[in-house]
């Protein structure tokens, strides 16, 4: 069970692309770390050009009945550039009294955490870029970073709004971290190590053999408990229906981004896009196998899109689904429910892991 | 290769492709700077004194408070699940390893049975909202 995992060295991305370059040393380094997360972002990029334009307003359509955007290109799709121009062009409207430069650093920081969350997911194929031995830790740590920017946007909007907005968010962000948290180091319990490659590693061997279809021991199959804890958590944590509290149109217009318009706007979606692909990642990761999936390993990073993207879908069947909460039920379901539950988790997790090795 | 160079390259690009876009934008964008536009929204109404000036619910500061606590604890609980299964299987018994464990979540789970019982977690609602509450008796 634990301890059996050795800390895998090497195979990082950056690797891969320094071994390419005609020069070695420091400078090659840095440049293929460069290289590398250039490669990365843009593939989170690109999935947010998809998911943020495109398959929002595709997958509630769908659930509503209704049709939606069809008229551009095939199956509408180039309706992602239309946007993006159309976003972009935008004239930026400052509020009066905006706290600046607080006001800009906001949208600043939001793509900044989500982005920087994704430098220790193992993606398969050999797309990870970093591999510390604190992975999960950092992974968590980067995607709280978020919490500041959007405190910073309430508070600097001079807007009534936004502040009620901003305080909402970081009020919703502290009570799910927790659940969050400990929820996913239960799963470390079975792995003793925190470092990312390890954690997929571990998932690798057979959990049990049933008519020739062999389940792995992905930690979803052995802890389903666990599993579904971490996924409510993480929806609250990204803050998606049904805990979209933070934003709450028909209460608080739109929370602490009523005050930004034209490019600030879309940093804060593209942001909120690669925050819900960060928690779908950190799911997979910890606890259905990250890349792993039938066929050969190089398909690994198909896999893993295919369970961010699944995530993803969950958000906007919630969105469809589900009724907001009440900020009191919110709070209370985080504090009385979610923090005991995990907890309970938590110490039942390493009782049986205890009985078990001892035994 | 030290794995936070390439930690440190993915945040220049964190930095970097959100400023690039925002460099885009200012080439493409018109400005026109009217006072209307610059308003605060405020439902369409001309805003009344500024933002950070309102009161809120002081659950948002307790809720904070809380949260310090519990966020120190789950630091410390960390560490704990990675030396755990190896130190069972050293040969540490359950009592050295778990229960130790056992005590410190439950001297927090009592915490928090305080603060709830303190009404730290429910959300109150001002006499006054209390008044203004039309339907929903």
């Amino acid at each position: 069970m634990a301890g059996g995992v050795t800390p895998l060295q090497g195979g990082m991305l950056p690797d891969t692309i320094a071994g390419l370059l005609p020069f070695g040393g420091l400078a090659a380094d840095v440049v293929a770390s460069l290289l590398g997360a250039f490669l990365i972002a843009n593939f989170l990029l690109i999935n947010t050009a998809f998911a943020g334009p495109w398959a929002k307003r595709k997958i509630t359509a769908a659930f509503t009945d209704r049709i939606a955007v069809n008229r551009i290109g095939p199956f509408g799709l180039f309706v992602i550039v239309a946007d993006a121009v159309r976003l972009l062009s935008k004239e930026l409207i400052i509020p009066e009294g905006a706290d600046r430069p607080a006001w800009d650093l906001g949208p600043l920081l939001i793509p900044f955490s989500a982005l920087l969350g994704f430098a220790v997911i193992p993606m398969g194929s050999g797309l990870q870029l970093a591999d510390p031995e604190t992975g999960l830790a950092f992974a968590f740590a980067a995607s709280s970073i978020a919490s500041l920017g959007l405190i910073m946007m309430g508070y600097a909007s001079n807007n009534k709004y936004s502040l009620l907005g901003g305080l909402r968010a970081v009020a919703s962000n502290i009570a799910y971290e927790i659940p969050l948290i400990v929820t996913g180091i239960s799963v470390v319990l079975f792995t003793g190590t925190l470092q990312m490659s390890a954690i997929v590693e571990a998932q690798r061997t057979a959990l049990v053999s049933v008519a020739g279809v062999t389940i792995p021991q992905w930690f979803a199959f052995v802890n389903p408990f666990a599993f579904a804890l971490f996924v409510v958590a993480n929806v609250a944590e990204v803050g998606r229906n049904p805990f979209d509290i933070p934003e709450a149109p028909t209460e608080i217009v739109a929370g602490y981004q009523t005050e930004y318009s034209s490019v600030y706007f879309v940093l804060i979606y593209l942001g909120e896009f690669i925050h819900i692909f960060l928690g779908g990642a950190i799911a997979a990761t910890l606890f259905l196998g990250g890349p792993a999936g039938p066929g050969p390993a190089a398909l690994g990073i198909v896999w893993f899109t295919a369970k961010i993207w699944a995530f993803f879908l969950l958000t906007q069947w919630l969105r469809s689904a589900v009724p907001r909460l009440r900020v009191d039920q919110f709070i209370e379901i985080g504090w009385k429910g979610m923090l005991v539950l995990s907890f309970a988790n938590l110490v039942l997790t390493a009782v049986i892991v205890g009985v078990i090795t001892t035994l | 290769m030290n794995s936070w160079i390439a930690i440190g390259a993915l945040a220049v690009m964190g930095v970097g492709i959100p400023l690039g876009m925002m460099a885009v934008s200012a080439l493409l964008r018109p400005s026109v700077p009217e006072q209307g536009k610059s308003a605060t929204y405020e439902s369409g109404e001309i805003p009344t004194g500024t933002a950070t000036g309102i009161q809120f619910n002081i659950q948002y500061y307790m809720v904070a408070l809380l949260f310090v606590v519990f966020d120190i604890e789950t630091v410390l609980v960390f560490p704990w699940t990675v030396i755990y299964g190896s130190a069972l299987e050293a040969g540490a018994g359950l009592a050295t390893v778990l229960l130790p464990m056992l005590v410190f979540v439950g001297v927090l789970v009592v915490g928090l049975v305080w603060a709830w019982r303190q009404g730290a977690v429910k959300w109150t609602s001002s006499p006054r909202a209390a008044r203004q509450k039309t339907e929903r008796s």
